[in-house]
């Protein structure tokens, strides 16, 4: 236990680092005395308002979100034991797509889409589930070959509706498509279920590394590995449901965080999906700062500011990690 | 550790093939299995439906006179152990963290590895020459290496019943020997072991028990002496042999062309 | 108390609610948008939004604009708060505004709604046809406190219209393709307020009849409907490249004719008083085809 301890609380102090830049900071500048002022209490309305309204809601939907992303990720790539699984290889954000941009074709508001989204994630998991257990027989390769080919019918739809869409609603489309935390409403539904993923995880780290050794090695060193892999995927899907309703189809943080962490702290999976949980989150939160402030008043994507951070992280660590 | 494996009536199911012979065998402490048969006659299978990893076709495999789906799967993981003949590395670990997988069985899942089973796995490597590469990637081992990881990963286990398909592939002659020494020792320590070998003269050599297995589903099985004379090994694997004697164990070597019967 | 004093007294008791009712208007949306007082810090979240306020005399209440918000040239000197598909929350709430003006259709519907939740007066704007737009100053004017300058732009908008209207709408009709966007060929139908200029000055959408508001053409589609005028925007205020891609097919009437006309894209396309500036150059253009 104490080899977890100093990873996890540098990642922790990172997560709250992240939080608290992403409260003070901001396109409207609020000096540190004032944010004082709002954390104790009082405060100008306005700054009341930024602070409390718009800039904490957002930073913990983004650390949520990143972090729930993140867990999902490192839970499929240890499903379908393939380093290039992510939260959405078996077509959940595609579900989520079709019902988020079906609801904003119909001109409904945000708690609807939201809902339709959710839905749309539950429906294509099911679809999956269903598919690919068909005649009883599973294996990871059937798992991910009918969650490629559903994703590649759910992308059909999205195309379609943005062929057809009226041209004005094509940019709240697109945003959502990529990811943007402005959709964000509330982070407690998010903040949640990542914390229960995480305590629900960690009991299950030392069978999910074992899982990842093929499930005869698992089976034999006595892992339940039939309900522990529908666990996980099941699990995954409603991780990845909740962060993809909470924030569009934020891309790249559910594939390379997982491994960013690898590099660094093994692949110990009672260390990495925690570690998951923080580094996701914080990722996510700074990235989303980053996009809020960037070219501001002018608002970015989040996904790009993800890639644009993560790419060279990554490639940097990967470097590193052979020499 | 005076638990027996024991089959009763077992028809393994292999796909697209009719009922073999029934097996009623048991694998009793201290003896040593050694199951020889052709390429495709269902030794990797027959291994699998004993550790309980899926089902017979007909028949039950017993584990202390306890059907094995009655057991508990983590409490037949500290009774029972396999090497495996092919194995899925899947993310990067270290030797160290792979030995001690085999602990798994013993702890709880809030549980972390204690001291004291690192010190099991650590010394489960000294024991198979692995000291020393503990903090290397499983990856960049040897095939041997890799093979020897294995059997020490049981090792670190520490089950009675000892199943390990083909245990000297890929290891040189002086490892294959130590190899085999190793499962002896478990036996004389109170295990049982059963093998599947492709080397006659190993079984031969190490092996109380044989079991044949022929690829049309006949089988037959008993004490090494009985089973392991030229004309059944020859109808095993259709190929003439010629048997001698040399340190005191029979050996067996392919007939030259010239002695070949018309 | 005397019944002068009561009279009074009734007559005072009366005013606030008299001011209250005068600060109440219904949004596009169908909503109630009241003030206390006349809003004196307004935040417009599209070009047009901004457009349509200085018409109804409220320029100097605006505090701020979204990018592009380009005309009148005062606009452009305002503070940004984002594009109007990316609005940034935090800098439309450090305005402090007593009104925003939102755009239905090209804001985000969730940004518009947390607007609503922060208790952020919003007018959600959508004029969808010309008689849409004087409406739209008159009640902007009523929010702003200029409702004076405001009925006097919509009585001059009114009039213009009608005389146009009266000038052109009955004369001999003209088939007309009126194209937004080149590459993939994009038109309007009826319902786009575009259309509403080309039926004031006599014209006929010939896509009027399509089920999308913008619908994606093939040129075949094009050519199948031989307009006898082509009417184009393009990517700038000057640039009528669009309309040279036409020229080769020398079976469309309007090709043969040389009915292809440009129009600066912003004097028709933006549901602002301008417009009428851009269904004066169409009607001048379609009069044109005619002879």
């Amino acid at each position: 236990m104490r080899r977890l301890v100093p990873p996890l609380a540098v990642l922790a102090a990172a997560a709250i680092a992240a939080l608290a830049v992403a409260v003070g900071i901001g396109s409207v500048p609020i000096p540190p005395a004032a944010l004082w002022a709002v954390a104790t209490g009082g405060g100008e309305p306005l700054h009341q308002t930024l602070v409390l309204e718009l800039r904490a809601p957002r930073a913990l939907a983004a650390l949520a979100v990143g972090g729930l992303l993140a867990v999902a990720g490192a839970l499929m790539q240890v499903l379908l034991r393939n380093p290039l699984a992510d939260p959405y290889v078996l077509g959940l954000s595609g579900g989520a797509a079709v019902g988020a941009l079906a609801a904003m074709l119909l001109g409904l508001g945000a708690a609807l889409v939201s809902g339709a989204a959710f839905a749309g994630a539950l429906l294509s998991t099911v679809l999956v589930f269903g598919l690919a257990h068909g005649t009883g027989s599973w294996t990871p390769t059937r798992l991910l070959l009918t969650g490629v080919v559903v994703a590649s019918g759910w992308g059909a739809l999205v195309t379609f509706m943005l062929a057809v869409g009226p041209t004005r609603q094509l940019p709240g489309m697109l945003y959502w498509l990529m990811g943007d935390l402005a959709y964000a409403r509330s982070p407690w539904w998010a903040l949640a279920a990542l914390g229960v993923a995480v305590a629900g995880a960690v009991p299950l780290g030392r069978s999910l590394n074992i899982l990842a050794r093929g499930p005869l090695q698992a089976a034999v060193l006595g892992v339940a590995v039939r309900p522990l892999e529908w666990g996980i995927y099941v699990a995954a899907s409603l991780l990845t449901a909740v962060a993809v309703t909470t924030a569009g189809s934020i891309g790249f943080v559910g594939l390379v965080v997982p491994h960013m962490l690898r590099l660094v702290l093994g692949n110990d999976q009672r260390l990495i999906l925690p570690a998951a949980a923080l580094a996701g989150g914080a990722l996510l939160t700074l990235a989303d700062v980053l996009a809020r402030t960037l070219i501001a008043p002018e608002q970015l994507p989040v996904g790009v500011i993800t890639a644009m951070l993560g790419v060279p992280l990554f490639l940097y660590l990967l470097h590193r990690s052979r020499g | 550790m005076a638990e027996s494996l024991a089959t009763e009536a077992l028809v393994v199911d292999i796909p697209g093939r009719a009922d073999g012979q029934p097996l009623d065998l048991a694998v009793r402490p201290g003896q040593v299995w050694g199951v020889l048969g052709p390429n495709g006659a269902g030794k990797t299978t027959l291994l699998h439906t004993l550790a309980g990893l899926r089902p017979a076709r007909s028949g039950t495999v017993s584990l202390a006179d306890k059907p094995l789906p009655y057991w508990r799967r983590k409490a037949l993981a500290r009774r029972l152990g396999v090497v495996f003949q092919e194995r899925h590395d899947g993310f990067p670990a270290t030797v160290l963290e792979t030995a001690l997988i085999g602990r798994h069985p013993y702890l709880a899942p809030w549980d972390m590895e204690t001291a004291e089973d690192v010190a099991l796995a650590r010394r489960a490597l000294a024991r198979l020459e692995l000291g020393g590469l503990e903090e290397r990637l499983v990856g960049t081992l040897s095939g041997g290496e890799r093979q020897r990881l294995s059997l020490a990963t049981v090792l670190a286990q520490e089950p009675g019943i000892w199943l390990a398909d083909e245990p000297t592939n890929h290891l040189d002659l002086r490892h294959q020997v130590a190899v085999m020494d190793l499962l002896a020792a478990q036996a004389v320590a109170g295990c049982g072991v059963c093998l599947c070998l492709h080397d006659i003269n190993l079984a031969a050599r190490w092996c109380s028990h044989i079991l044949l297995l022929y690829p049309d589903g006949k089988a037959c099985w008993g004490p090494a002496d009985a089973m392991l004379v030229t004309e059944a090994l020859e109808d095993l694997y259709g190929q003439p042999l010629v048997a001698a004697e040399a340190d005191g164990a029979r050996v067996f070597v392919p007939a030259s062309r010239a002695s070949h019967k018309p | 108390m005397s019944r002068a004093a009561c009279a009074i007294a009734l007559v005072l008791s009366l005013i606030p609610a008299a001011a209250v009712a005068e600060r109440c208007v219904e949004d596009d949306a169908g909503a109630t948008v009241c003030l206390d007082a006349p809003a004196e810090r307004i935040v417009a979240l599209s070009p047009g939004a901004a457009e349509l306020l200085f018409a109804a005399g409220a320029g100097d209440r605006v505090v701020a604009a979204v990018s592009h918000a380009d005309y009148p040239p005062e606009a452009e000197a305002l503070p940004r708060v984002g594009s109007y598909d990316r609005l940034d929350m935090e800098a439309i709430l450090a305005q402090r505004p007593d009104l925003v003006v939102g755009w239905i259709s090209g804001n985000p519907t969730n940004q518009l709604e947390r607007l609503d939740a922060l208790d952020v007066p919003l007018y959600r704007s959508e004029p969808r046809d010309l008689p849409d737009i004087p409406a739209t100053l008159e009640r902007l004017g009523r929010l702003a406190g200029t409702a004076e300058e405001a009925a006097s732009a919509a009585a001059d908008f009114r009039a213009e219209l009608d005389e146009l209207a009266a000038t052109y709408a009955d004369r001999e009709p003209v088939r007309v393709f009126y194209q937004i966007w080149a590459e993939p060929v994009m038109t309007v139908n009826d319902e786009q307020i575009i259309s509403a200029s080309i039926r004031v000055c006599g014209g006929e959408n010939v896509f009027g009849d399509l089920e999308r508001l913008t619908p994606r053409l093939d040129r075949e589609a094009v050519l199948a409907a031989d307009p006898e005028a082509i009417v184009s925007g393009g990517m700038g205020e000057a640039d009528d490249s669009w309309l040279d891609a036409w020229r080769r097919y020398e079976s469309l009437q309007a090709v043969q004719a040389g009915n292809l006309f440009f129009v600066p894209p912003s004097t028709l396309q933006r549901p602002t008083p301008r417009v009428l500036t851009g269904t004066a150059e169409l009607c001048r253009k379609l009069e044109q085809a005619r002879r």
